[in-house]
Parts: C-alpha cells; sequence; structure tokens
C-alpha cells in the first residue's frame, strides 16, 4: 500500500529541508490538482511550486489562431473544428473586430469544438463534398491521438492544421537559461505515459536536477515531491517514477509508432517565448494532401500589429515559463478575469492563471 | 482537454470500445492499445477520447475520487 498524504507530508516536515527550493511542473493538470487539494498551503514554506510550460493552449502561436479563424471566415464552406479551449483565445486586433474562433463563429465561419480527434472524423464523413480543417493544438498526448487518427485513413477531405508541441524541449530550454527558476522538477504523468519516463532522464544526467515523474492524485504529487527534495537533501539525484503503473517504461510503444509515421520533429514557436528547437510536430511529407499549411493561404504572416506576441501589458508568457506566478501579473483579476481573458493562461482550463481564479485566488501581488 | 478520464471497458467492438466513468458511457478509441489488447471489464486512461494506457481498477477508483478525496485527505493533514 502507498502512503497517505498525510504520510508524504509528515516524511516531507521531517527533511532537513534548505531555506528555499521551487520545484516546476510542467502539466495543466498536476498545477489542478496542486491549486484544488490546496497542496501549496500545507507544505513547509520554504517548499514553493511553480507553475511552468504546462499549457499547450497558452503557448499556440497567436498567428496560428488567426489563420484558423481566417480559414474559417474566407470560405464559409470550409468546417474548422478544434477543441473547446482553442476557440476563445483572442488574437491580437482591435476590440470591434472579430478576435477569436468563437467570434469566427458568429461572424458567419462554420466553426465546431471537438472533444475529439474521432469527432473530426465523423464531421468528415458526415460532410463529404466540404473540406473540414482540424486545428489541432496540444501535447504529446493530445498530438499521438491526432498521429492515430491520421494512421487510421480518415476521409479524405479531413485535413490537419497541426500546432503539436513537445514538453521537454521547453524544460531544457529553461534548464539552458542562464536565470533558472526551479530547483528539481515534477515531470508530466501522461506525457510520460505516451512517451515514456525515460524522456526525462536528461533533466538528471545533464543538470544534474531532481526529477519525478508523478501521477494526478495529491498522494502521487506528495510522493514525487517528498522525491525531489529528499534527493535534493541527500545530493543523489535519479529520476524517480511516482506514477509507475500508469507510466511505464518506453511509454505507449503504438503511439510513439503513430508519431513517428505521420510526423517529423520540427522547430517550432512558443507564444510569447519565441522559436525552441525540435519542439513541435510536423505533418510527414507523405500527408501533405492532409496538411492545412499547404493548402490555404498563409493568413498568419499577415503584417498585423502585434502578430504573435502576447496582447499588451499581459503577462502569461513570464507565467508559462514559471518566472512570476500567475497573481503576479499586472491584469490578473483586473482586466483580465475568466469571463473577459485577455491572455490565454486565463481562457484555457488547464493555464495556471485560469487555475489559481477558479480556486479562488482573486488578489493580485505584486512580482 | 488534456485531462485524462480512467474509464471502464463495457463492449469491444474492433478498434472502439463503449467505456464508462460514473454512470456516463462514451464511445473510445483503442487505435493507440494495439500492443496491448484491452478487454471488457478492463481499465483505461483516457485521453481526447483515445486509450493511453491500462490501469487497475483500484487506480481508477482513486482517480476518480481525486477530487473529494484530495480536499479531506489534506484537510485532516
Amino acid at each position: 500500500m502507498s502512503a497517505t498524504a498525510r504520510q508524504w507530508l509528515e516524511r516531507i516536515r521531517a527533511l532537513p529541508l534548505p531555506d528555499r527550493v521551487r520545484i516546476m511542473n510542467v502539466c495543466g493538470g498536476h498545477e489542478r490538482s496542486i491549486s484544488m487539494a490546496g497542496l501549496r498551503g500545507t507544505l513547509p514554506p520554504q517548499v514553493e511550486l511553480i507553475p511552468g510550460p504546462g499549457c499547450p493552449v497558452c503557448v499556440c502561436p497567436e498567428e496560428d489562431v488567426y489563420h484558423a479563424m481566417q480559414i474559417a471566415l474566407q470560405d464559409p464552406e470550409v468546417i474548422v473544428v478544434s477543441f473547446g479551449d482553442m476557440l476563445r483565445v483572442p488574437v491580437n486586433l482591435p476590440l470591434k473586430e472579430t478576435r477569436s474562433l468563437e467570434q469566427a463563429k458568429a461572424a458567419g465561419g462554420d466553426v465546431r469544438p471537438v472533444a475529439s480527434p474521432t469527432e473530426a472524423v465523423e464531421i468528415a464523413r458526415a460532410n463529404p463534398g466540404r473540406r473540414v480543417v482540424f486545428f489541432a493544438a496540444g501535447f504529446e498526448t493530445t498530438t499521438a491521438p491526432v498521429a492515430a487518427m491520421l494512421a487510421g485513413d480518415p476521409p479524405e477531405n479531413l485535413l490537419v492544421l497541426l500546432a503539436g508541441r513537445r514538453t521537454w524541449p521547453a524544460v531544457a530550454m529553461l534548464l539552458e537559461s542562464e536565470d533558472r527558476s526551479f530547483d528539481a522538477l515534477i515531470a508530466p504523468g501522461h506525457v510520460a505515459t505516451v512517451m515514456g519516463p525515460e524522456e526525462w532522464d536528461f533533466v538528471v544526467e545533464q543538470h544534474r536536477l531532481p526529477a519525478a515523474v508523478a501521477g494526478f492524485h495529491p498522494e502521487s504529487l506528495l510522493a514525487a515531491t517528498y522525491s525531489v527534495l529528499r534527493q535534493l537533501v541527500e545530493g543523489k539525484c535519479f529520476l524517480d517514477n511516482c506514477y509507475p503503473e500508469v507510466a511505464r517504461p518506453g511509454g505507449n510503444a503504438t503511439a510513439r509508432r503513430f508519431l513517428d509515421e505521420t510526423m517529423d520533429v520540427i522547430d517550432a514557436g512558443w507564444r510569447g517565448i519565441g522559436t525552441i528547437p525540435a519542439s513541435g510536430y510536423g505533418l510527414r511529407e507523405h500527408l501533405a494532401a492532409r496538411d492545412a499549411r499547404r493548402h490555404f493561404p498563409d493568413y498568419g504572416a499577415h503584417d498585423r500589429k502585434r502578430a504573435g506576441l502576447m496582447p499588451k501589458g499581459c503577462d502569461c508568457a513570464r507565467v508559462v515559463l514559471g518566472k512570476i506566478y500567475p497573481n503576479q501579473c499586472r491584469i490578473y483579476g483586473s482586466a483580465c478575469t475568466p469571463r473577459t481573458p485577455v491572455g490565454p493562461c486565463m481562457v484555457s482550463d488547464e493555464g495556471a492563471c485560469r487555475i489559481w481564479w477558479s480556486n479562488g485566488i482573486r488578489t493580485r501581488e505584486v512580482a | 482537454m488534456c485531462l485524462g478520464i480512467p474509464m471502464q471497458v463495457v463492449a469491444v467492438d474492433g478498434f472502439m470500445a463503449r467505456c464508462e466513468a460514473k454512470g456516463v458511457e462514451r464511445d473510445v478509441s483503442l487505435f493507440m492499445m494495439q500492443d496491448e489488447p484491452v478487454a471488457v471489464g478492463e481499465y483505461v486512461m483516457v485521453h481526447v477520447g483515445y486509450a493511453i494506457q491500462k490501469m487497475t481498477e483500484q487506480e481508477a477508483r482513486s482517480a476518480w475520487e481525486i477530487y473529494d478525496e484530495m480536499l479531506g485527505d489534506v484537510a485532516e493533514a
């Protein structure tokens, strides 16, 4: 039997901790569990849990959202489908203009939310005379199902506007930066389930940082927290796996094979952050006929003001990088709330700002 | 969209499965489980409509209880 949350907390409290330890997580699901369970309030004050780049909606290029909107607006015969969160992300246009996929729908575009790639396939089947563009943003857990969908030979009228991203290269970039903002890593449980926990070995081997893969239950997160703290205290780093039943060695071999067969690893842009080498997925050459980027003009490349940037005044980029906490953003809770989100971190259910707000943190702090 | 949901398989038809969690049923693709076939009664972790891995009943139950349990556990701690 694994220890209970209380037992993990007791073990953590018994450790001779240094004055300050910053543990980053890179998964919206982890951040949601941490916030909902109130784990921050139960840990010793030296231990900081920092939400990092764990929200694929937040880092999806603004140009790609604009591109998807224009595809829907320019040709009403095209159906644009995307995960629900993506529909509400505003692009950088004046307030009176059409600024999101949701608004593009209101303006006459055929835009539909989907919860799964299988729904995109169903919509394409039901509309054989129309092109269906699946705007697919997401990390490995979402991109692998998109790859599986492509490997399953979907209808020919289904195209993909792919904005898939790989998690570990963003963490590698943070670890290589001069002002590294964390001392240990809690690695994402479901990314490790698909890709294999070994992907995170580099944190330990190349950067000598404690790391542990965690599941989503507070017990698993506290076990991982205890593991990295103990590694730090004892000066012995290794990649621990606190989600071994699900995140197994080698990950899901079938899912990885589909990713390899359908997608190339490419350098990719992260909104507000810039290009990160080998951090994205692009459709392979043999799927060119399905690549929406090849079938429509590159609407995203227009010379709009602030194209690609975070909105004015919005600190989402620094939140995503774990440089500041969500409520240290200059517009958290004032200009930016879930009802009227400015930045993507307040839009998405996986955005750290949205999660913190939903869990009752309503006051802004000065960074 | 990135939230994993543990579900129990109630019927399998080729690469599609009818799965249930807390009284809600959904169609789930087993296309990514080809190296590890899934049978009726087993539990899978589901992401955006695709099973990504098998799990035990105990793991599934503890994940379902996540929201109720975590608050209680930590409040007591």
